[in-house]
């Protein structure tokens, strides 16, 4: 599953980053395959999904979620 | 090589800090450099190029502070000139030493920059700052085993706090900074056969400074075009897949830096808390309550606080405009200083209040980590009309004044999302409409409840913010399929931990911005408004010449000091309309008679591009309304009984007036504005471009309000 399909609250681990021009992006803000992820809000009607990354809570859009693989931790 | 060195020397020696967003990058320049800063541009782009002189001792040192990036690896305008300041062989003078500005909490992050930074070969600091912040999540790094491993000196600094600042000046003064060995081994990513050729070819240092220039130089325009087309051949003649090879080299880097993590840093077990302030913040419901609650405080404030300087200004410009008059001989170039000139730069210092202010509430909500959160909350509503969750930054400030507004959405990095949100920002009604809305209603609207409690002109204002919010999402719905860009949209923006703001960054940024304004933008908006005087005070000679004499003769018939005001106001209004303005606005008769308007206007509308409340003094002008401005009443009164030169109805009839309120909507009628988008765009393409789409649909919208009320 992708990480925009978490639920709030609940933590995966990074499996992979799926090609796309954004990938780059997204490793260098850290999210690399092994870490760890909590999804802690999401805006409404589809809106940006906020990332617990370990030290850090980041942003996205929806679409970018959907490019990090991930494995359901708990 | 030796010679390039020995170039580099000649001079101050120039210091650049770099480092990711968010990491108090700028705390650290204005502390070395304090109000010494310099705001420039970098040649074809849009970012500014902020250096400040840092003296020790008796001894200068440049400081450049680059834009925040998280790579060498460019992808907005601004990495491009970190980018290119840190990489291009072909620049003259490239900073001697670099100060890389790591968040301690966000270490493996600042490394993957840092280490680029060291393949590069440049000559390194590493300041370790938000050391508080570290400590606060129970962080510890070791300092030594990171200079063991990496070989550079490092410094740990909380420059929030001001704490360990003072060893940056000691260390800038000694030189204290380190070209470290290799970090990663780019010949294990990239064919050694094609590094070799590369370095060769535009003479580098090593073979990381090859591989950048692989990667991006066949792009990078400010490289000659023969040496592009070179790059681009040796690639395609290689095969080399480019982003295969960037994807591998950040693995490898990061896997690296794992390592090196583990070994410099301890961690007490942190708990990752939900902040219980974005439980609110974020809420999908309370959030966008408590957006609105802020947004309505910030307004109160500025429209409150920003007055009275406003007034203070314009009060004095009118005496120092007196005075000139009474002190000097009466003459073309004392006219021209006391109503050109100082009305010029005095319409440009009054601005500054609403600038200062609206960029200090900025700062305020950036440094405390709020600004982020709106972008979070709002980009889901602005994406469908080509708007990123940052543009809600610079709609919100153009109630008050589009031109903070436009200068906001430079922190936009689409270049698409940035341009339309500059275009349509000066749609947003701002304040200096607000006057021309009230005569104009108060002279169209009855004064009636509507349902028993609605009040009918209240309900018109607010419908002209609205025509005027709808303006800006139908014309950005259209740009948004006009304009093309290959730049992909993306929001990828850290929810930066809530901070006290830092009082010191937030005056700065006030003053710097006001600077900004007041210097780029000001030339323009002078030369305008000296242009405009011109226009309004001279006319043909033997004309104007005669409507004076008249006064005069007139004048000296006058009985009482009642008469003499009103044949002064007569005079004055024969002149506006004899002159070279109101023969442009006789022209433009023909144009504007779909829209309701008679000349009068139309001069009225030519005056009031400098700013649209100049509508209201030229209307009393022309109608010589002498007297006290201030008083709405008068005016509307007096603009009540107008009647039309030709038909002999008045002027002023409903389907006039809402013609004219909804021109007000759409046109630019704002030199100020233009002159600011001529500077964010850095050429008049697009402020040319803007005025005659704004006209074009004001006219359009006018007509058609016309029409359907006459």
């Amino acid at each position: 599953m992708t990480a925009n399909q978490l639920t709030l609250n609940q933590s995966g681990k990074i499996l992979e980053i799926s090609s796309s021009p954004l990938k780059i992006n997204l490793m260098e803000l850290g999210f690399l395959p092994g870490k760890q992820l909590t999804l802690q809000h999401r805006a409404p009607l589809g809106g940006p999904l906020a990332f617990q990354l370990e030290e850090t809570l980041l942003a996205l859009r929806k679409n970018e979620a959907e490019l990090i693989r991930i494995e359901v931790l708990y | 090589m030796a010679s390039k060195d020995q170039s580099k020397r000649k001079g101050t020696p120039q210091i650049a800090i770099i480092g990711n967003p968010n990491v108090g990058k700028s705390t650290i320049f204005n502390y070395l450099t304090g109000l010494n800063q310099k705001i420039g541009n970098y040649p074809g782009v849009t970012v500014d190029k902020k250096t400040g002189i840092l003296q020790i001792q008796g001894e200068s040192f440049e400081i450049l502070d680059l834009p925040g990036t998280y790579s060498l690896f460019p992808n907005s305008e601004d990495e491009i000139i970190t980018h290119r300041i840190l990489n291009n062989p072909e620049l003259e003078k490239r900073p001697d030493y670099v100060l890389m500005v790591i968040d301690s909490t966000q270490l493996s992050r600042g490394l993957f920059l840092s280490t680029q930074l060291i393949d590069l070969g440049v000559n390194l600091t590493i300041l370790l700052n938000m050391a508080d912040l570290a400590a606060g999540k129970n962080i510890e790094i070791h300092s030594y085993e990171l200079f063991k491993q990496l070989g550079v000196p490092i410094l740990q600094t909380d420059a929030r706090n001001q704490k360990g600042l003072e060893p940056i000046k000691k260390l800038i003064h000694q030189r204290n900074f380190a070209r470290a060995p290799q970090f990663l081994d780019i010949l294990k990513v990239v064919p050694p056969l094609i590094l070799d050729l590369v370095k060769e070819k535009f003479e580098l240092e090593n073979h990381y400074q090859a591989y950048q220039m692989i990667r991006f130089g066949a792009k990078d325009k400010s490289i000659l075009e023969k040496k592009r087309i070179w790059l681009a051949q040796v690639l395609e003649e290689n095969k080399f897949n480019l982003e295969e090879v960037q994807l591998e080299e950040t693995k490898i880097r990061y896997k690296k830096i794992t390592d090196l993590v583990t070994k410099a840093l301890t961690k007490k077990s942190s708990p990752k808390a939900k902040s219980s302030l974005d439980k609110v913040v974020l809420h999908p419901f309370i959030g966008y309550l408590v957006f609105i609650g802020v947004l309505l405080l910030i307004f109160q404030t500025l429209f409150s606080w920003a007055s009275y300087p406003m007034d203070w200004i314009d009060g004095f410009f009118a005496d120092v405009s007196g005075r000139v008059l009474t002190t000097f001989p009466d003459g073309p170039l004392t006219r021209l200083l006391a109503e050109g000139v100082v009305p010029g730069i005095g319409g440009v210092v009054i601005f500054i209040p609403q600038i200062a202010l609206l960029f200090g509430f900025l700062a305020i909500l950036e440094d405390t980590g709020y600004m982020s959160r709106v972008v979070f909350l709002l980009d889901r509503w602005m994406r469908p009309f080509g708007l990123h969750g940052k543009s809600i930054v610079p709609l919100v400030s153009g109630v008050a004044c589009a031109i903070p507004g436009v200068m906001a959405a430079r922190n936009i990095s689409n270049w698409k999302e940035k341009m339309i949100t500059i275009l349509v920002t000066p749609l947003m009604s701002c304040s200096a409409r607000l006057p021309v809305y009230i005569i104009l209603i108060g002279l169209s609207v009855p004064e009636e409840q509507v349902f028993g409690f609605i009040n009918l002109q209240a309900l018109a204002l607010l419908s002209m913010y609205l025509l005027g919010v709808l303006g800006v999402l139908g014309t950005a719905f259209l740009l948004k399929v006009i304009l093309r860009t290959d730049e992909k949209s993306f929001l990828m923006t850290e929810l930066p931990s809530y901070r006290i703001p830092r009082w010191k960054d937030v005056g700065f940024t006030m003053v710097e911005k006001s600077k900004t304004f007041v210097f780029e933008a000001g030339k323009v908006i002078l030369a305008i408004s000296i242009v405009l005087w011109g226009l309004a005070s001279y006319g043909p000679p033997a004309t104007m010449e005669e409507i004076r004499q008249q006064g005069m003769i007139q004048q000296e018939q006058a009985t009482s000091p009642d008469q003499l005001a009103l044949i002064d106001a007569e005079t004055n209004s024969l002149l506006l309309e004899n002159s070279f303005i109101g023969i442009m606005g006789r022209a433009i008769e023909p144009v504007i008679q779909p829209l309701g308007y008679d000349w009068k206007i139309g001069i009225a509308l030519i005056t009031s591009f400098a700013a649209r409340e100049v509508f209201i003094s030229t209307i009393a002008t022309i109608y010589s309304i002498g007297g006290d401005l201030e008083d709405d009443l008068t005016i509307r009164e007096k603009l009540a009984t107008q009647l039309n030169a030709y038909t002999g109805e008045k002027t002023f009839t409903p389907a006039t007036s809402y013609s004219l309120l909804v021109f007000y909507v759409f046109a630019m009628q704002c030199m100020s504005t233009l002159a600011v988008v001529k500077r964010e765009t850095k050429g008049w393409k697009w402020p040319m471009i803007q005025t005659v789409y704004m006209s074009a649909l004001a006219y359009l919208m006018a007509f058609i309000t016309f029409q359907i009320f006459s």
